[in-house]
Parts: C-alpha cells; structure tokens; sequence
C-alpha cells in the first residue's frame, strides 16, 4: 500500500468542476510534479488533500488512514505538511518563531504552563527551539532566525515556508508553485533542496509548478491536469512527447 | 495626593482589563464590544457573594472569575467560529443584554440603584500588586506557544490551520482568559468603590479598552499598558478643561491612529534585549552631538 493513496476525487464550485476524477499514489522518498495551465485545479487539489476543501466524492488516504472529512489541523498533524502559492508567513512573528509556530500544536504542555513558566515548558520550548534550529539549518536560514519575515527577499521566504513546513514532520510534503517569482540563481538553490529533503528525510513530495525545467528534471512522475482533468500521467521524457499535453500548453493544430 | 492615589487605582483596575482586550484583540485579533459584561458579572457576582455569604473576598474573586469563564464559554462557542466582524457583533448584543438582565433581576441586582454597600477592602496596594501581577502573566502568555499561535491566527488563519494548529481551542483559551481579567477587574472595581451600577458596562466602556489598546500598539504589551494608562490618567488629570475634556480626548486619539496608525509603541515590547539596544543609540547620539 502506497503512502498517500488519492483515489478518484472530484470537487466542484457551483457548475465549475475544478477536479475531475483525480488519482495519484505516492510512495515515501517520491517527487510528484502537477503541472498544466492556469485554472487546471491544481492548487485545489492542494486544498482538497489538506483539508481546506471538502471532496465532493472520493477519498484521501494517508499511511492506510482515511482523512477525507478531518478537519484541517487534524490533517495536518497526521503528516501533511505544505507551503502556499502566495507566501503566507505569520507577521508579527520572527523566523524563528514562524518555524515554531508549526511544532507549538505537538509541545506538551497545558494553559497552566502557557501562564507560568513550569519546568516542562522550560523543557518543550528548549526542544521545540532545537528543532527549529535544526530545520532551518536544512534551508540554509539559521543565521537569519530572529529577522522579521518582512524583511527578508522572496526567495527567503519560501525557505522559511519550506521551514515551517518541514517543522511539521510532515509524511507527505506539497509545494505549492514554490518557485514563483525567483530569480534563475535562487530557482537553482531551490530545486537542490527539494532534491536534498526529499532524500534526506524520505518523505512523498507532489510539486505545482509552471517552471517546466525545475518539474521535469526532479521529478519521478508528472500529472498533467487541464480543466480539471488528468489528461497525462508519465515520466518527463513521456509526458513531453504526449499528443495531448501539447495541445493543452500550445494549442491544437488547426 | 489623594486625587493621584485615586487615579492609580482606576488605572490598575483599567490594567486588568486592558491586559485581557490585550490578549483578545492585540494577540488574537477578536474585536469584541461586550467585554465590560464580563467585568459586571464579576462585580455583581463578587458583591453579592461578599454581601450574601460574607465569605471571604479573594474566595469570593475567584469564584466571579470562575462564573464568568463559565458563562464565557456559552458565549465563546460561536464566537471562536465565527468571521471576525461578526465577532463584534455577537459579544455586543451579549453585553447589552446582560445589561438589562441586571436591571431586570433587580429583587436581587439593586436594579437600577445598583449594588450598595459592598465593604471597600480593595486600596491601592491590593490593585497594583494584582494589577503587575496580571502584567506579568499576560507577558508570560504572549511568549508562550499559545501567544505564539494567537499571533499566527491573527495573521493567517488559514496559513494556522494548515500548520496543525486547533484555532477553535486556541481562540476560545484566549477569549477565556479575556473573560478571567475582565471579571477580574471586575471584582476589583466593585470592592474598591463600593458600589456597582448597571450603567457602568455598557458598550462604550469595551470600546474604551479597545482604544486604549491601538492607541499603545495593538501588538505590544508594553503598548497597550502604556495606552490604558495614559488614557486613563488623562481625563481625571484635564478637569480644568472641564467640557472640552471629550473633545480633547478625541482628537488626541485621533491624531496618534492618523499619524502612526500601529500605535504609540508599534511592535516594540520593553525587554531586557530591547532596552540595551534602545540604550546603545541614545549612547550613540549623545557621542554624535558631543563631538559636535
């Protein structure tokens, strides 16, 4: 049985079908990409996997786990870690902080302790810290932990995104359009680190992006959506040569 | 003399209440425009305790703060899962309505006379001590995880919920707390004065709070203390401007959100860290003039 199995799920908004009978499975130490035009539905496949969204039919299955209906932060505690296609980091929060922020739902300790500093706080905010360090040390931001998001260039921000994300301890990690609105250099730093993470920590990676390059070259297998359709499912060499993706990207022939 | 040490009781009662709009409003983001109910119900369950039972007060305190949590959470069910706009709403027709419930009671409320004779054991010292007290738990609470996640649910909700974090459970321990201080400064105010008048929690005394909490800095606690201070401290201190007070008052408010619209301290917060930097500049600038 595969980590995350997605089995046929659909979503509509109002006549709109924004997936259509979508499938994947991902095995742990995978890279999925998911590419195709704008309004294919793919961040909405994000959402439906996450929580944000209901699926109207079909299910979500995590490690053997139906978590369809949970509720998002159930979702993610089970292992769904994920970034946004807009940046959205907590302002008012340092990085640190930011990355914290991720592992303070698993820190054991109650309202009590949240009011008076108790010794197992003491002892979960020092753990948590650690932590934190140690994933933003896997993005290359350590140095930066107590600057304001604000601050920091776009690029930056997606690595404390992939941060927080990672702090998680995520199963299944989605990138949503992680390389948007990089410059060539940092686009290059980025699809390292994917790269790096997901051999590191051998968790499943499914990937949004409209940079061709960056999809075709890490990823193990590539969905190409289109109105909310699958309309190919294969390797870069197969999907680049497939009839129907490139009608989809260029048009059809007239 | 004796007007400052009046003063400074309000003030500290003001604190109490402030500190819990803080971790509402300026933690959270929850606008609420009913939290002077929370402060009635402590004073009248408070008082009528003392003046019922004649049990012990600080029992009697606890007992208020642990009613109006209860009933909080009656109210915090929608609250916590509601949009924030409508947020205002809901506790604002909550707070009007325990308002004419207290006239209504009125064989056990006073009614409109208001609860007489409730023994003044509450002086300056009780409420600073239990004011700095509050300050205290309230700074503790903002660098915890829970003041951590009440930030992150402030700035993105969705963003926090997609970290795992619970933002019902979150947001309803935050309002709780707000209940707590409020009721809080409830009881204090009740023992202080003696007295307690059903016209004293209307909407407008939230809004107070409210204010107090921007004009300081919605993110700072350093701020919001500040803010619920001064603006406490002022109008008893302009009665020679007699009718202009309000106009005053107002304008002042006014020109601080215009002119710098995160409040007097921004996001500063009076740490140890904070003070060395600010110290290191002023250090710096002193030199720069000297060698001029």
């Amino acid at each position: 049985m595969a980590l995350l199995e997605i089995r046929h799920i659909s979503k509509n908004f109002g006549g709109i079908k924004a997936i259509a009978d979508f499938s994947l499975e991902a095995e742990a130490g995978q890279i999925h990409g998911i590419i195709g035009p704008n309004g294919a539905g793919k961040t909405t496949i994000f959402n439906t996997i996450s929580g944000v969204y209901q699926a109207d039919s079909g299910s979500v299955v995590l490690s053997g786990e139906d978590i369809t209906r949970l509720p998002q932060y159930k979702i993610t505690r089970l292992g769904i870690g994920r970034t946004f296609q807009n940046i959205r980091i907590f302002r008012g929060l340092t990085i640190e902080e930011n990355v914290l922020c991720a592992f303070d739902p698993q820190s054991k300790y109650s309202v009590f302790g949240g009011l008076i500093p108790t010794p197992k706080r003491f002892k979960e905010e020092k753990r948590g810290r650690e932590l934190a360090r140690k994933y933003l040390e896997v993005v290359g931001m350590a140095d930066k932990k107590d600057e304001r998001p604000e601050n920091l260039s776009y690029g930056n921000q997606r690595k404390v995104e992939i941060a927080r994300a990672l702090m998680c301890e995520p199963k299944v990690l989605l990138l949503d359009e992680p390389a948007a609105g990089l410059t060539p250099t940092e686009v290059m730093e980025l699809t390292d680190l994917i790269k790096r993470i997901s051999v590191e920590f051998g968790f499943a990676i499914l990937l949004i992006e409209h940079r061709l390059d960056l999809v075709m070259s890490i990823s193990d297998l590539i969905h190409v959506q289109n109105f909310g359709e699958t309309i190919a499912v294969g390797t870069a060499d197969e999907v680049q040569h497939n009839q129907a993706v490139i009608e989809a990207y260029l048009g059809a022939e007239q | 003399m004796n007007l400052f040490l009046y003063v400074l009781t309000q003030v500290c009662i003001t604190l109490v209440s402030v500190c819990g709009i803080y971790i509402l409003t300026g933690l959270t983001g929850m606008f609420s425009l009913g939290s002077a109910a929370f402060m009635a119900i402590g004073a009248y369950v408070s008082g009528l305790l003392v003046l019922n039972t004649g049990m012990n007060m600080y029992l009697a305190f606890l007992l208020a703060i642990a009613f109006a949590v209860c009933v909080g959470y009656v109210i915090g069910f929608p609250v916590v899962r509601l949009r924030r706009d409508y947020i205002s709403l809901v506790t604002l027709g909550f707070g009007e309505s325990i308002a004419q419930l207290i006239l209504l009671l009125s064989q056990y409320t006073g009614g409109a006379f208001g609860l007489i004779g409730i023994p003044r054991r509450v002086n300056v010292w009780i409420a600073l001590i239990i004011a700095i007290l509050v300050i205290i738990l309230t700074a503790l609470f903002k660098c915890s995880k829970y003041g951590r996640q009440c930030i992150a649910i402030k700035s993105d909700e969705l963003a926090a919920k997609a970290m795992g974090i619970n933002t019902s459970r979150v947001k309803m321990i935050a309002f709780l707390l707000s209940c707590a201080m409020t009721a809080l400064a409830g009881c204090l105010s009740a023992f202080n004065i003696g007295y307690v008048g059903p016209t004293d929690f209307g909407w407008k005394k939230s809004a107070d709070w409210v204010i107090m909490v921007f004009f300081g800095g919605v993110n700072s606690l350093t701020g919001s203390i500040f803010g619920g201070a001064f603006l406490t401290f002022l109008p008893q201190y302009m009665q020679a401007l007699n009718k202009y007070r309000a106009v005053v008052y107002a304008v002042l408010v006014l020109f601080i959100l215009n002119f710098k619209p995160k409040g007097v301290f921004g996001e500063w917060e009076l740490t140890p860290k904070n003070m060395r930097r600010a110290l290191m500049r002023f250090n710096r600038k002193q030199r720069k003039v000297k060698e001029r």
